[in-house]
């Protein structure tokens, strides 16, 4: 028990180390957070009182979220990929 | 046995068990799993953009003061990271997706990371929104791009990316000012990432060269009292 005990806690200390893990799902919500933030903005301020001031955050808002995706969908089959592979 | 037969020590110690067992096939899970580095460069790019939330930010005079005092913490919390990893402190190894050309000099990221700051605080967001954009999405297309279709076809497509960003950041802008300013950004951007330094990175010069090219623009006009600038697009929550 002792002995499993000990080796848990050197693949936890190994895992904390690989930065990887942890920013890998940062990288992949952070920007979908800003561009629904980005939308929210644009539709309560620009789109229900009828402002065009506003159209900039929607343009940014699917740029962000589309340009995000565009790049996650390789970046999340290359983890499944090495994953399968194991 | 059945569960009600069971002492409430023995169910303890059952849950206790089988709780071991999951914590042993998650981490067993966890350590499996590989991220391609490749892939890992580049959605952190693409995360870049995520940093334009800053000009939500709400004003008023503590929020500005905040506004300038954070990014400068964080480019100063980074550089003392990556201080500590160049004198060998911090282990090289422990820095996932960095380049071998990177071991003895300042990583990309810092570099990113100082010409963001700059942006944010000495270029007005027309200029430095297109630029930020620039750095997130030409960089990782033209790498990709350069791959597949070679590096002069990667270089054509990523300048009709950039000029696209410019395009849609000044859109609000007179036509003469629009065409011109996004042919200069979209040059500027694209000599910033052709153009390999040794000592600075690429992901500096993309964000810098266009907006100070499209600074003394600015400032040349504004000499001539003509007024270039478009209304922001983003406003402040």
């Amino acid at each position: 028990m002792e002995i499993k005990n000990s080796q848990r806690k050197e693949i936890i200390r190994k895992l904390l180390l690989r930065l990887e893990l942890w920013f890998a799902p940062l990288l992949l919500i952070v920007p979908i957070i800003v561009s629904v933030v980005f939308l929210l903005e644009w539709y309560t301020k620009g789109f229900t009182s009828g402002s065009s001031a506003y159209d900039g955050e929607l343009l940014l808002s699917m740029l962000i979220l589309i340009g995000n995706i565009f790049f996650d969908i390789p970046f999340i089959r290359s983890i499944r990929t090495l994953k399968g592979k194991q | 046995m059945l569960f009600s037969e069971m002492s409430a020590k023995d169910a303890l110690k059952t849950t206790k068990e089988r709780m071991s067992k999951y914590q042993d096939e998650f981490l067993e899970r966890l350590t499996a799993i590989e991220v391609d580095a490749h892939w890992f460069r580049r959605v952190f790019h693409t995360f870049a953009a995520s940093f334009l939330f800053y000009y939500l930010l709400p004003e008023g005079e503590l929020m500005n003061d905040i506004k300038i005092v954070i990014p400068i913490i964080l480019v100063l919390c980074i550089s003392l990271v990556e201080y500590r990893r160049l004198r060998g402190v911090l282990n090289h190894q422990r820095f996932f997706g960095l380049r071998n050309y990177e071991k003895n000099r300042p990583a990309s990221y810092l570099y990113f990371g100082f010409a963001v700051v700059l942006l944010f605080l000495f270029f007005p967001q027309q200029i430095a929104i297109p630029c930020i954009l620039c750095a997130s999405f030409t960089d990782p297309i033209i790498g990709e791009t350069r791959y597949y279709l070679g590096k002069k076809k990667a270089y054509f497509i990523g300048f009709f990316v950039s000029l696209f960003f410019f395009l849609i950041t000044w859109y609000q802008a007179e036509w003469w000012v629009l065409i011109p300013v996004s042919i200069i950004g979209a040059t500027g951007a694209l000599v910033g990432e052709a153009r390999k330094l040794r000592f600075i990175d690429d992901d500096f010069m993309i964000q810098m060269l266009p907006a100070i090219l499209l600074w003394f623009v600015w400032q040349v006009t504004i000499a001539f009292n003509i007024h270039i600038l478009p209304p922001k697009i983003i406003l402040p929550i």
